[in-house]
């Protein structure tokens, strides 16, 4: 497959594909552009501020609010959970009914003893694998297809 | 309200309805093998709202396993009161149960047993799955 970029500064910036039938590679790449250009606003004390998916920890859900939960901070997000975790890429996964995660951002899986499997992220966010979700994050860390 | 009690309500009521499809289930399956069973209405409706309370205990309790502020120790200690407690009180409504301390002393026993024995195979599965994952993220 040919690939070749064309520096434009006059024209919108767009990855167009030309191939046969749709393939792994064309998902792929539509995957990543459309994650890569997934645009969201988390606010915070009326501010907003632009966040690149790849900075998210998670997305949660408390009291009906969506937030993004980034190193340091909480945002809260306008964009409902199900539809994040359409737009999102293969980095993310549901891990709950309220909880999507950035798998680059967990830093270790935790079983405890009441039989719960914990998610420990980087920044010391803590959330469950429910039993529902778990075959996907499975699935998604490559245990399973 | 507390999100916890939310989330056992929540469960309950997603799950509450297993519960007489269940017992439609092993009623069907006993009167394939009895030719003589025969269930009044009275009994069917206290089976129905009986294992309604039951798988609903059952699914809201699995909550208990996920409050963070809790030792793991209450967290089992009171994950386990609840389903006893709700065995106990639905087996003696239905009569499935003697009322008789020697009796409830004995399925006490069993109870726990079984309660063990789930809870061994299931910490035992979540701790190869953790050690699974874990060997990924490295």
């Amino acid at each position: 497959m040919k690939c070749r970029t064309v520096i434009d500064k006059d024209r919108e910036e767009e990855v167009v594909i030309y191939v046969h039938e749709k393939n792994s590679l064309s998902c792929e790449i539509e995957e990543l552009v459309m994650g890569k250009s997934l645009e969201i606003f988390g606010y915070k004390d009326k501010n907003a501020v632009k966040l690149s998916p790849s900075d998210v920890f998670c997305f949660t859900v408390e009291d009906n609010k969506v937030y993004a939960v980034c190193e340091k901070e909480k945002y809260q997000i306008k964009q409902r959970l199900y539809l994040l975790e359409e737009l999102l890429d293969k980095d993310f996964v549901k891990i709950n009914q309220s909880c999507i995660a950035n798998i680059r951002k967990i830093s270790k899986f935790d079983a405890s003893l009441t039989g719960t499997l914990m998610v420990s992220f980087k920044n010391g966010y803590r959330d469950y694998v429910s039993r529902r979700q778990l075959k996907f994050v499975k699935e998604r860390m490559g245990l399973r297809k | 309200m507390n999100k916890y009690l939310k989330s056992f309500f929540h469960r309950g009521f997603v799950f509450g309805g297993f519960g007489p499809i269940i017992t439609g289930i092993i009623y069907f399956i006993i009167s394939l093998f009895a030719d003589d069973f025969i269930v009044s209405g009275k009994e069917m409706v206290f089976a129905i709202i009986s294992t309604y309370i039951l798988a609903f205990m059952h699914a809201g309790a699995s909550v208990f396993n996920q409050i963070e502020e809790w030792s793991i120790v209450k967290s089992v200690f009171f994950h386990f009161i609840t389903l006893y407690f709700a065995y106990v009180f639905c087996y003696l409504f239905n009569d499935w149960l003697e009322f008789d301390l020697r009796v409830i002393m004995v399925f006490t026993a069993i109870f726990a047993v079984v309660y063990l024995v789930i809870w061994i195979t299931v910490v035992t599965l979540i701790k190869i799955t953790e050690k699974h994952l874990n060997a990924k993220l490295k």
